[in-house]
Formats: C-alpha cells, structure tokens, sequence
C-alpha cells in the first residue's frame, strides 16, 4: 500500500471513528450502526493479516475502556473480524456492493457474538435473544450504512476487485 | 514464513485480550483509565458532546410537547367554560319551566360549513313523550319543530328550513306577524344564512331596530312568549301595504348542543314570561355593543379632527421650506449665469479656420432658465 493510500484509508477509519462517537449517540437507536466495526473492516483489508489483528485489538481495547464490564472482549471480538477479514479481503472486497454488505453483516454478527460470550453479562436466553434477535439487526443496519459508506467513499478508498 | 507471523501476532493480541478480560478489577481499572485519559480522551469528548446535544434534542422535543398539552388542556379548559355555562342556561330554563319538558341531546349532521343546517336529530323520541310537532326550545329561545319522530329519537325542522312558519308579535303586542326564514340569500354572504323574516307586520306599526319579538301562541304549534329574535333592519318594498322586517334570531343554530322539547300540555298551558329576562339580557348586551362601538367612533373622529388640526402647522412649514427652496434656486440660477457675464480677453483670439456652415439647432437645452416663479409667490411679487 502507498502512503497516499495509507494517509486516505487512515483519513476515511478517523472519520468513521469519529461518526461512532458523534452520531451514534445523536442516533440513540436500539440497534445501532458500529462504525467502528466499518473502520475496521475497511481498514483490516488494506493491510496484512498482523497488521488487521494489530489494528483490531487497539479499536478493541480503547473502545473496551469506555465499558468497563466488557473489557477485553471488544478487543477479543476485533482481533478476530479484523484478522479474518485481512485474511479473506480477495473474496470480501470483491467491487460488489451487495457482497460487500453481506460480509460487513457477517462481521457485526461475529463480533456480536463474540463479544456477547466473552463479556459474560448475559445469560440463558437473553443471550440468545441478543444473538438471534438483535445482533441481526444491528449488523443489517451497520451493514446498509457500510454500503452506504463504500459508495460514498468509493473513489477515495480504491476498492479492489477480486 | 509471514503466513506464520500473521498468526503468531494474531495468536497474541487474542491472548491480550482474553487475558485483559480477565484481569482482575484492581488491574483493569489503572489500564482502561490510562486509555480514558490519553487515546480516547477526544473520543470521549466527542462522544459527551453528541448526548449533550440528545440530551437537549430530547428536552425541547419534552417541553414541546408539555407546551401542546398545556394549549390542548386550555382549549378543552375553554371549551368546557362554554358548554358549562350553556348547561346552567338549560337547567335554569328547566327550573323555570319547572314541568312539561323533555330534554334531549341535539346531534349535528355532519356537511360543508358553507350549508345551511335545517334539520336537528334529538336524542328522544316518542317512549319519552315526543310528539310530532312539538316545539324545540333552547335558553335563547326558539330552535325549531319535531317533524319526525321514531321510540328513542326524533328529527326537528329549524327555523331555517323552507317550511317552518311561526306566529310572532312584539314584546308590547302592538305588531304582530308571521315568521319565516330568510331564504334570499346571496352567494358569500354566509352572515345571513340563519336570518328570519318577520312578515305582514302591520304598515302602520314601525319597529325600531333591536325590538324583540316573540312567538303570539296563534296557530296551536308555539305557546305564547317564546323568544324568537330581535329587528335588525327592514326591507324596502317599492308597492307594498305591509311591512316586512329582517330578524337575527336569538338561537345560534350551529351552536345548540342540548335543547328542550315542549310536551302538548305544556304547549296549551303557556310559558308565561320565561323568554322576557332573556329578551332583555340581549337587548342590554346589544346597547352595551352599541355604546362600544360609538365610543370606538368617536374616538377615532377625535383622533381625524386632531390630525386636522395639525395640518395647517404643516402646511406652513412647507410654505418656509418652499420660500428657502426659491432662494437656493436663485442662487443656483446666478452662479449658472456668472460664467456669461465674465468679461472677455482683451487679447484676440487666433483666427481659427471657419468651418462650412451647418444648419443645426444651436440653442442648448440645459440654459433654458427654468421658471422659477411659483404660483403661491406670483401674488407677493405682483406690485
């Protein structure tokens, strides 16, 4: 990767990070858009699988010391979605916007549960209710908004073609 | 050989993790605050911000709607005023009625604002002791007449409907004739749509404006001393020998929402002088709406007398402005002048070819001394 293109997609995750702690908020909704988890994402695929864990881990952590019951299993949780996204970015990037919102759903819903089982809150079937119920729908939202996003940002990202 | 970078780094930041999830509190809590305090310090103000601005987008969506309540409350508070007061009204005509009425809910049908409502549905019908043709009454006065009527309900004309007639006389019975709608309405002029006519009248008897007149209990339907409405105006008939008033009727149709029905008993009996306090209480608002609206006049021809009183005081400050206006003009017309009269050089000027004569209007415009002689003036230059 270019400097100019590590400088742009470094501009594009400040951004989408900042929107996670502007316009979240603001938004208030139940099922929310993880911006964080489109940084992440939109990250994680330009760089090696190390790095993606790397980048992972410190999204992870600096968000877990905001919740303080939870921490490390944000951190777990994108470790994980990084990595694996780095690993399949030749499948994950392909210039399809419907793919693309399919593995960013994938990915919220991965992180969802993962960080569901390692923040140990939850029990029984308020568990399952978050895994079944509402994670699909946060990771739908968070998916149409990282569409939304990838067509917005379409020319200054670069999206490789499988 | 960087497959298993990859992993050995991924392996470890995973093993992070977990072990940051499982720190104990008293080690956690030094970290995550550590991280509070550097790397997401920005983060967190931003984030404190926006629910700032939520928290504020909540409170004035909360107070709106407190402020809509509260003009919803005071709009029913008003309204509840109203049907309050006109409940007393009935239940004072009830007591002074005292027997031979039924009460009944009036049920407006639903049309355009722009239609003339004629009929009424009322609330009971013949189980409660509803004839035909019995007389509708309200506080005000007179509503209307049961035309139909079935077990629980029944259907009255108003005074608005084409059919409906009724014997009437002055409060004095010096003049008597017969009610009947206004039905020469002109398109726009909805003001009028529920105006009665008092016809027959006697050419003789001459009603002033605001005369009440009240049913004369002729004709079997109508007790004698029902109100029905005041003179307004008379109409003007080129041959006629009778004479034909225009009457505002004392019962605002649109606005009946509980009235009275006479039973016959009560019909032949008679109702003595109920309607006269009421007839009065009218005619008194009617003098004080008057008294208004003649001090509001007068007012405002004192207001127009003032200001022409002040008139003149201007007008004779235009007549300084404009005698300072003519000494500027004169001025100005000098120093217009004063370029002609400076004496010439006595050196004479160079002989210059002379061109071919052109004929052309010489005269320029801009020294045509303009009049400055006004009209107002003429007089005191005159000798």
């Amino acid at each position: 990767m270019s400097w100019g293109s590590a400088v742009r997609t470094a501009i594009v995750c400040l951004i989408l990070i900042m929107l996670h702690y502007t316009l979240r908020p603001l938004l208030g909704w139940r099922a929310s858009i993880d911006f964080l988890l489109i940084a992440l994402v939109f990250g994680a695929v330009r760089v090696r699988p190390a790095g993606a864990a790397v980048y992972g881990f410190i999204l992870g952590i600096a968000a877990d010391s905001l919740a303080l019951g939870a921490f490390g299993a944000g951190a777990l949780a994108a470790t994980i979605v990084g990595y694996g996204a780095s690993y399949m970015k030749a499948v994950f990037f392909a210039d399809n916007l419907a793919l693309n919102g399919f593995f960013l759903f994938a990915g919220k819903w991965l992180f969802e549960f993962v960080y569901v089982l390692m923040e140990r809150r939850m029990q029984g079937m308020e568990i399952l209710m978050h895994i079944v119920v509402w994670a699909p729908i946060a990771a739908a939202v968070t998916a149409v908004a990282g569409v939304v996003a990838v067509t917005v940002l379409r020319p200054i990202l670069e999206v490789r073609t499988a | 050989m960087s497959g298993r970078l990859d992993t050995i780094v991924f392996a470890g930041c995973a093993i992070l993790a977990v072990v940051a999830s499982a720190l104990p509190t008293q080690m956690r809590d030094p970290v995550a605050s550590g991280l509070r305090r550097t790397i997401v310090a920005p983060l967190v103000g931003l984030q404190t911000s926006a629910e700032r601005w939520r928290a504020a987008w909540q409170e004035s969506e909360r107070r709106t709607l407190q402020a809509d309540s509260i003009a919803l409350r005071l709009a029913q508070g008003n309204a509840l005023i109203v049907e309050n007061e006109r409940l007393r009204r009935l239940l004072g005509l009830g007591s002074r009625l005292a027997w031979g009425f039924i009460p009944a809910e009036a049920l407006h049908m639903a049309g355009r604002a722009e239609d003339v409502m004629t009929t009424l549905t009322l609330t009971a019908g013949s189980k409660a002791g509803v004839t035909q043709y019995s007389p509708v009454v309200a506080p005000e006065g007179i509503v209307g007449l049961v035309q139909t009527v079935d077990p629980n309900m029944s259907i009255a004309i108003l005074f608005s409907h084409p059919d409906f007639r009724v014997c009437a006389m002055t409060a004095d019975g010096s003049a008597f004739g017969i009610v009947y709608p206004h039905l020469d309405v002109r398109p726009g002029r909805l003001a009028e749509r529920y105006l009665l006519e008092l016809r027959n009248v006697a050419f003789g008897d001459t009603l002033r404006a605001g005369t009440a007149v009240f049913s004369c209990g002729l004709g079997g339907a109508w007790p004698r001393g029902v109100l029905i409405g005041m003179v307004i105006d008379e109409v003007k008939e080129s041959e006629s020998w009778s004479r034909t008033y225009i009457l505002r009727p004392s019962v605002n149709p649109a606005q009946v929402s509980n009235v009275m029905i006479m039973t016959a008993d009560r019909r032949t009996q008679g109702v003595g002088n109920i309607w006269a306090d009421e007839a009065e209480a009218v005619a008194r608002a009617t003098a004080v709406r008057r008294i208004v609206t003649a001090g509001d006049s007068v007012t405002r021809e004192q207001a127009m007398a003032d200001a022409a009183a002040r008139r003149p005081d201007s007008t004779r400050r235009a007549s300084v402005g404009d005698s300072l206006r003519q000494v500027v003009d004169s001025v100005a017309d000098s120093l217009r002048q004063a370029p002609r009269q400076a004496p010439r050089p006595t050196v004479p000027p160079a002989p210059v070819p002379v061109p071919p004569p052109v004929a052309r209007d010489t005269i320029v415009r801009d020294t045509i001394v303009p009049d400055t002689i006004r009209p107002d003036t003429l007089a005191r230059r005159l000798p």
